[in-house]
């Protein structure tokens, strides 16, 4: 097993097949008994090749554990590997009547900022709302986890993409408002 | 990052932030974001309908310097322009008189799609037939 580099794809690196829908607890324990496994310290007598093995498969392993116990790191993850890139996305992906609601919030955020107290108040309410969106967004995501993962396409790979970017645009939006209601 | 002299003079005196009430029929309204940096931009324009020129343009971004500065400059642009020779204002226009660095390119595509955006908003309220797709690329 010494014999060439170690698995550069993160799934590989745990021995599991590609998924997006990952039992995280699994995944734990199969990072910790690869981790024991390929710990430098148990290679270093053993000549350099095994040694460099070992800190190659512990190094990935590190990394790939770091993104695939991250639904959304996963899932940008295995995106990537597709072909479905972020910065090939445009605004397409912000339904218009959204968009309107983020100018809104963007706009009671720099009030709030200036000290507004009803202005606060409804930065709180629309933080709520937007905090519900997220969660929605996250239960689609993990629909989509499990139909692709029983029946693989671009056209799940695509939808997910959208998601994510929506969630992305959301995100720092919900990020700057709750650092506006501290 | 470093910011061109003119991308900083854009974002420290922005031209023409400002809105105008959108249910006017000689206003168009063009509302964009932006996924990967969560930035939003609306843009307006007032047109005179009898000449088609652009008589007045304000915005409104909540985003980084370089989309602050592509939509004040194309506001400064757009004015004393026709509706027509509006569409003519590319994305690489603004990178160029602004020297947006490649990372920040994705700031003048939106200032694009606004412009692309607030023309198609006045148009349908003229009910003239809509040319290009907003944002379809």
């Amino acid at each position: 097993m010494f014999s060439g580099p170690p698995p550069s794809d993160y799934f590989a690196i745990f021995g599991i097949e590609k998924k997006l829908a990952l039992d995280v607890e699994d995944l734990q324990r199969r990072f910790y008994a690869n981790s024991r496994e390929w710990h430098p310290d148990r290679h270093a007598r053993a000549g350099a090749a095994q040694l460099a093995y070992a800190e190659a498969a512990s190094a990935t392993l590190n990394d790939a554990w770091r993104v695939l116990r991250d639904p959304v790191a996963r899932a940008e993850y295995v995106l990537k590997g597709e072909g479905f890139n972020i910065s090939e996305q445009r605004g397409r992906d912000v339904p218009p009547e959204l968009l309107e609601e983020v100018f809104d919030l963007n706009m009671v955020l720099e009030e709030a900022r200036n000290g507004d107290a009803a202005a606060k108040a409804e930065v709180a309410r629309a933080l709520a709302k937007f905090e519900r969106i997220l969660s929605e967004i996250d239960s689609a995501r993990d629909g989509i986890f499990v139909a692709y993962d029983a029946a693989p396409g671009r056209d799940a790979l695509s939808e997910l993409r959208s998601l994510l970017n929506r969630r992305k645009y959301l995100q720092n939006l919900v990020r700057d408002a709750r650092a506006a209601l501290v | 990052m470093a910011y061109s002299d003119k991308v900083v003079d854009h974002y420290n005196n922005p031209r023409n932030v400002g809105s105008m009430d959108k249910a006017r029929t000689d206003v168009g309204t063009g509302m964009v974001g932006a996924p990967e940096c969560g930035d939003v931009m609306k843009l307006q324009i007032q047109v005179n309908t009898e000449t088609g020129v652009i008589e007045d343009a304000k915005f409104k971004t909540f985003g980084c310097g370089s989309a602050i500065a592509s939509s004040s400059l194309a506001t400064e642009w757009l004015k004393g322009k026709t509706v027509d020779e509006a569409l003519d204002i590319k994305n690489t226009d603004i990178v160029n008189e602004l020297s947006l660095p490649p990372v920040k390119i994705h700031c003048s595509v939106l200032a694009e799609d606004a412009i692309k955006a607030a023309i198609n908003d006045y148009r349908t309220k003229q009910g003239a037939p809509v040319a290009a797709e907003t944002v379809a690329h």
